[in-house]
């Protein structure tokens, strides 16, 4: 009887644990620029809107949308950097959206039923059909044959959050992370997109993606 | 204009004109009127040249603009079931009365447009940018309202509206549909953070 209680409670414990891990990763392995090509597509899980018009993060996802990664990553840009800012931010930008699409295209998720690579909340990069501005264009287009890999080519993620204004947020080159208010500082400071992208991914390397043009 | 009208009197009397009411309101809906006051008697315009094209709107009212400041923007009107472009719409900039047409390919021609800053978030953190409100008019279609478009000094805005096609066997009820444009959200966490207390964490301070 006790032992019977026993499994019961694990198998209870283990399929209450299951319910609350929504993502399962697809799989860890690792992919090489040079071998794997340039994404065409994205698929864009769409999440159901909050009462105020807005999509939540933790709605249900209503829809998955297979969406050109181009138009992806130029819907995605003014979203996440603001558009007035200098070029060499938007750049560095508009690699860092690139690259993070492309990490999370190589790693797909189900969610609910749904497999697809992000979704068109913060979750993943905030994303909004047909809000692509020219300067956040320009910046896309200059910077799409370029690709910022690990030391061996292999893909990650690159990773972003907002920081604070004028500072160059050195919190966040500890962590490996781009600070978006920090982009903006060093690039009215004259610095180069490669030296912004240098000064928060330590020990990563720029390399142009065979066979892409600027777009 | 607060009025003293009796010299000699034993209560003071003060009257508050109607304009003054008027200019106060037009205050509360959050766009600076710098000048609003000033201009209760007539707007101030200048007349113009001669042949240069009147800038008085067909309504007479001529709004008081806050900034000399101008962005270029330019409107993509598309069918918002057949995402095809939707030619021949008209579009009104309400903060300057002016209208545009849209091309073959839905696209207004560039449009320079005043970037009208909130007041309401004005002294507390540098607001990033202008709000302009649009409207889209296409017979068969239902209105389209866009609020809220960002403007910024010098740059170019793209912006998108979507109309949606009016079915009689199904629309019995036919009104203006809304979009309402977010506030850009490194903004957001600006004005957030702004007026957080350290004992405040709730997501807490952003932590890299």
């Amino acid at each position: 009887m006790r032992r019977t209680l026993t499994r019961t409670s694990a198998a209870l414990t283990i399929s209450t644990l299951a319910c609350f891990l929504p993502i399962q990763p697809a799989s860890a392995q690792t992919y090489i620029i040079g071998s794997t090509g340039f994404p065409s597509t994205i698929r864009v899980a769409i999440r159901q809107n909050n009462i105020f018009g807005e999509p939540d993060p933790r709605g249900p996802i209503i829809y998955v949308s297979n969406v050109n990664f181009d138009q992806y990553c130029r819907d995605v840009l003014p979203n996440e950097w603001y558009p007035t800012w200098p070029l060499a931010s938007l750049e560095a930008g508009a690699i860092a959206v690139k690259m993070f699409g492309w990490y999370h295209h190589l790693h797909p998720v189900t969610v609910g039923g749904f497999t697809f690579d992000v979704d068109n909340t913060v979750n993943f990069q905030l994303y909004r059909a047909q809000s692509d501005q020219d300067q956040t264009n320009q910046a896309y287009q200059n910077t799409r044959n370029l690709a910022y890999v690990m030391p061996d080519k292999v893909i990650f993620e690159l990773n972003y959050r907002a920081g604070y204004e004028n500072n160059p947020n050195w919190q966040y080159r500890n962590a490996q992370k781009m600070s978006q208010w920090g982009s903006q500082y060093w690039a009215a400071l004259g610095r180069t997109p490669l030296q912004i992208l240098e000064f928060y991914y330590v020990n990563r390397m720029l390399v142009t993606i065979p066979g892409i043009g600027k777009g | 204009m607060i009025m003293n009208y009796f010299p000699v009197r034993k209560f003071k009397i003060l009257l508050v004109s109607s304009l003054c009411v008027t200019s106060l309101l037009t205050s509360t809906s959050g766009l600076l009127v710098q000048g609003a006051l000033a201009a209760e008697t007539k707007p101030i315009v200048t007349p113009p040249k001669q042949g240069e094209q009147s800038t008085i709107p067909p309504s007479g009212y001529v709004p008081v603009l806050p900034s000399t400041d101008y962005g270029q923007l330019r409107v993509k009107v598309l069918d918002g079931r057949t995402l095809k472009p939707l030619p021949d719409a008209e579009i009104v900039v309400l903060e300057t009365e002016k209208r545009y047409r849209t091309d073959k390919f839905g696209l207004t021609p560039w449009i320079k447009a005043p970037v009208l800053r909130s007041t309401r978030f004005r002294f507390l953190v540098n607001e990033l940018h202008g709000q302009l409100t649009l409207i889209s008019y296409k017979n068969g279609y239902r209105d389209s309202i866009h609020m809220g478009v960002r403007m910024n000094e010098g740059s170019p805005t793209k912006t998108t509206i979507w109309q949606y096609k009016i079915d009689p066997t199904v629309d019995t009820r036919v009104e203006p549909v809304l979009y309402q444009v977010p506030y850009h959200r490194l903004w957001l966490i600006k004005l957030a953070d702004r007026f957080r207390r350290p004992s405040q964490l709730g997501e807490g301070y952003e932590h890299p």
